[in-house]
């Protein structure tokens, strides 16, 4: 297995004061569904990214296509950064009912420019050092260009002169998005609208505005989603058959599967709906295929019954859901850690499975990989568990390392193997577990995949010592898998009283958290848990035995991972929960808060 | 060559007389016809009295959840579109739970045969009314008569899109026997709802009560399975249930529609890590 995601030392510590905008920044565009909002955050992060920088992107969209508040933050730094800051540096609001909600966000010496009808400067006790510019978008794009869709490529030019960038990167983006699908003339006029924004710019800010940036060399880059990184990573891994439902926030991985699956000689297929989804995913990983699916809570919902057959037949299958607010439809673009214990505890029955959690774009992708020969090696479903945030944001992180990638397929047996066999039992009482493995079509390797209990060819018994003895080798299989999880992360100082527990998406502000508490001169640490199911229980136990004060941070409202800690960890040492309900994740400021409370 | 016994792995212990022994016994014909290996065979059951049928029968199987055979059958096809793959469901396990995934199947015209076995009852739960349970008739659920008006499985499939639509009924094995094999040479979907009889819990609809309804369709003067028209009319005849292949059209599968290469299934591709052609995927995210 590779190992992608970047060491803890990659971490470099630099206190708030170190980090001037020069080195951190943030830019916030903000307007209604429909104004092009994400179209001109993905446009600026990729822009930052070529210039070498480190990229967090957060967005914060309604459910519904147009008329509702919208916005997009990219943060960028020299450092490495897993989230955003508390901060935004430079906002771009096409209304100005964007600047009102968020004004306190903004820098002290920040710079606001608004498209907005009637807009005034904020009564100075407000203002504080920000400095604001109407900047008639559509009007000039109207005017100048005939439409008013180019004021985004406008906006886009004019912060390219406020961040002081080499303008031919935005050049080469526009002409890599438009030169295909509609051709030289739109290149032509888009970087014309470019180059106007950046000169109207130049015309209406003071040169004391802007925010140069420090160049850095791109040091093998991408920026990616996390969904797309599960993308890249199953197709990596050999998966060959998709199944799903639509759905936010998972679809992307499916959208993004979609164009390549049948370029490697697979196949992706709508179902009709999540039942139907996994039970096909079962269906093509008996006949052979590495087969997945992808969900959110409502479509997890419907699995459960499949998720228990996956279990008893014995049958691999991957399955990503990257969580949004619940319950029911709950808030679809919105992101939340609520449903970790519905695959730890969830559906009739007990079976082994497995759930991990990527806290980076890296480990969605790495641990994608792991998780389909996870599937194989333990014959059960895996659970690739990640939330909006992480599937729908972008951040850099370093290129894959295909090359070290390995695909494993366990006790599938080959059709050599099996022209021996006159007795093939495929659900063989074994020492660890695990049964050997034949596909449909092989000779000597017939079986039958069985929903009821069943013999070791696979057929209905009901004899009570048969059922014991089948439970407790479907039950161990798991017994000494430990080393293959992906084992918990240490992050942030040697040594510390306060110790965060958390996982997922919640990781980049805790690590900001972190370093904030070590300019205030409290140091912590941070436990990031990759493998949520099988519990890693003994270095958990270490960690709470190394530490005074456990704050166990949750985007949820329950602390579903205390829950868990205190199930798995007994005696179990006071966990504080840092909880967040809210419909946006973490701030580093709500962790570092509570943490500062607590010790005065 | 291949004779039934080929494909007999135990002596079913469905009760003496039941309907499922005549599909058992028309699976197994069918296939020997078609001279099938069984390694070659996969059958899919549903939950209920006849999801027992690929316990005794010599092939591979899959025998997964109450409703949703037509998933799975279709992941198995869709990656090893050489295999024979047959599901077999009930009344209740096709119509009622399973009827989003039936229809959905079945206009994708996913290469499968499906088997019906209509007992218009729920057996295995011990007698419960079905969808296709008569209008009036007393069940263990509708102690004062059915109150819901059945529905029709071929009817349906006819609506939908159905390439295949046959109707056998498991008295008359031969002929069963002979829908089967031709439904499984069809390349796209091919429906086989099959008049079953329940001697346990459904004594209105015994052998005699088919023998009595039944119409064969290719006895009707005229009739044509390439006519939808005419299917119409015999599906919708108030006094006789037609039988008999009722409908076919060629249309292409979803196999032959979605898969890169039938010549190369999915399940034996060689998953070799490509390293420069993932890399230059990777390049796209620089
Ligand atoms: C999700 C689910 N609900 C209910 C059941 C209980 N159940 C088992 S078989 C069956 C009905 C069987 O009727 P049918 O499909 O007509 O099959 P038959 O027994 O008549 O062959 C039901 C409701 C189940 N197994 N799973
Ligand atoms: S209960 Fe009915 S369907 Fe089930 S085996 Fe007996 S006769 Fe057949």
């Amino acid at each position: 297995m590779l190992s992608n995601w970047p060491t803890p030392e990659a971490l470099e510590w630099t206190s708030q004061d170190e980090r001037s905008m020069i080195k951190d920044l943030a830019v916030m565009i903000a307007g209604k569904a429909g104004d092009g909002v994400l179209f001109t955050g993905n446009v600026l992060a990729k822009v930052l990214k070529r210039h070498g920088w480190e990229i967090v992107t957060s967005r914060d969209f309604p459910s519904n296509i147009r008329g509702e508040s919208t916005c997009y933050t990219v943060r960028a730094s020299l450092d490495k950064i897993y989230g955003l800051s508390d901060q935004v540096n430079i906002l771009l609001a096409f209304d100005c009912e964007a600047i009102l909600a968020h004004l306190p966000e903004i820098a002290a010496n920040g710079i606001v420019f608004c498209d907005g009808q009637g807009m005034t400067t904020p009564p100075p006790e407000q203002t504080l050092g920000r400095t604001f510019h109407r900047f008639s978008l559509r009007a000039l794009a109207r005017e100048q260009f005939g439409q008013e869709i180019f004021k985004n490529v406008i906006a886009l030019g004019a912060l390219s002169y406020v961040l002081d960038l080499d303008a031919s990167l935005l050049d080469g983006i526009i002409s890599e998005m438009f030169l295909k699908r509609k051709g030289e003339e739109v290149v032509r006029k888009n970087v014309q609208a470019a180059r106007f924004g950046y000169d109207k710019a130049r015309e209406i800010t003071a040169e004391t505005e802007r925010h140069p940036l420090a160049k850095k060399a791109d040091d093998d880059q991408v920026l990616i989603s996390g969904n797309e990184a599960i993308g890249l990573g199953a197709l990596a891994a050999g998966c060959r058959y998709f199944a799903a439902y639509p759905i936010c926030p998972a679809t992307e991985i499916w959208q993004w599967l979609v164009h390549y699956l049948p370029g490697f000689g697979g196949a992706v297929v709508q179902t009709e709906d999540e039942l139907a989804a996994l039970n096909m995913t079962l269906g093509a990983s008996f006949a052979g295929a590495r087969a997945m699916t992808s969900t959110s809570g409502p479509g997890a919902s419907l699995m459960m019954e499949a998720f228990s057959l996956a279990g008893m037949a014995e049958i691999p299958a991957v399955i990503a859901h990257v969580q949004r607010m619940g319950p029911a439809t709950g808030m679809p673009t919105k992101s939340q850690q609520g449903d970790v214990l519905q695959w730890i505890f969830g559906s009739h029955g007990e079976f082994p499975r497995i759930v991990l959690a990527p806290g980076t774009v890296g480990e969605c992708f790495e641990l994608t990989v792991r998780a389909f020969n996870l599937a194989d090696k333990y014959q059960c479903p895996v659970i690739i568990l990640t939330e909006l945030d992480m599937g729908q944001n972008f951040r850099t992180t370093r290129a894959f390392d295909f090359s070290g990638v390995r695909i494993e397929r366990g006790k599938l047996l080959s059709t050599g193997e099996l022209l021996g066999t006159a007795d093939f039992k495929r659900y063989e009482i074994t020492a660890d577990g695990i049964s050997p493995r034949s596909l449909p079509s092989w000779k000597n390797g017939v079986h039958l995949a069985e929903s009821l209990e069943h013999d070791e060819k696979g057929y209905r018994d009901e004899d009570p010592l048969n059922r014991r003895r089948m439970m407790e080798k479907r039950m161990r299989k798991l017994d000494q898998a430990s080393p293959d999880f992906c084992a918990p992360q240490v992050w942030g100082c040697q040594k510390a009283e306060v110790g965060f527990i958390g996982f997922g998406s919640t990781l980049g502000a805790i690590l900001e958290a972190v370093e904030q508490l070590r300019a205030k001169s409290v140091p912590s640490r941070f436990l990031q848990l990759r493998t949520l199911w099988p519990f890693p229980a003994a270095e958990v136990r270490a960690f709470l035995a190394e530490s005074r004060d456990i704050f166990v941070v949750e985007h949820n409202f329950s602390g579903e991972l205390a829950t868990l800690i205190k199930s798995q960890v007994s005696p179990c040492a006071e966990l504080n929960n840092i909880l967040n309900y809210s419909t946006l994740p973490f701030t580093p400021r709500e962790i570092v808060e509570p943490v500062l409370r607590s010790r005065r | 060559m291949k004779v039934k016994a080929s494909y007999h792995r135990l002596d079913p212990t469905w009760c003496n007389g039941c309907g499922l022994f005549g599909v058992f016994d028309a699976l197994k014909r069918a296939a020997v016809a078609l001279a099938i290996e069984p390694e070659e065979l996969v059958i899919v059951t549903g939950i209920g009295c006849h999801g027992r049928l690929n316990n005794y029968f010599r092939a591979y199987g899959f025998h997964g959840l109450h409703g949703r055979t037509m998933p799975v059958a279709t992941g198995i096809k869709l990656v090893n579109p050489g295999l024979q793959v047959v599901a077999v469901s009930g009344d209740g396990d096709a119509y009622s739970i399973g009827l989003g995934h039936f229809l959905h199947a079945l206009r994708k015209n996913v290469g499968l045969t499906y088997i019906v076995v209509d007992n218009r009852i729920y057996a295995l739960t011990q007698g419960q009314a079905s969808p296709t349970t008569d209008f009036g008739m007393v069940t263990m659920s509708t102690p004062v008569g059915s109150k819901d008006y059945p529905i029709d499985g071929p009817s349906l499939a006819l609506a939908a899109g159905g390439t295949f639509i046959a109707r056998g009924f498991s008295g008359e094995v031969a002929h069963l026997a002979s829908l089967i094999e031709r439904g499984m040479k069809h390349d796209g979907f091919a429906l086989i709802d099959v008049l079953s009889p329940c001697v346990t819990h459904n004594k209105l609809n015994s052998y005699d009560w088919y023998k009595k309804h039944i119409l064969h369709v290719e006895e009707v003067p005229g009739y044509s399975p390439r006519a939808k028209a005419k299917a119409w009319e015999a599906l919708n005849d108030p006094e006789k249930i037609a039988v008999g292949l009722i409908y076919e059209e060629d249309k292409p599968s979803f196999e032959e529609l979605v898969l890169p290469d039938r010549e190369k299934p999915i399940a034996s591709l060689d998953l070799k890590v490509d390293v420069p052609r993932l890399g230059k995927i990777m390049d796209g995210f620089r």
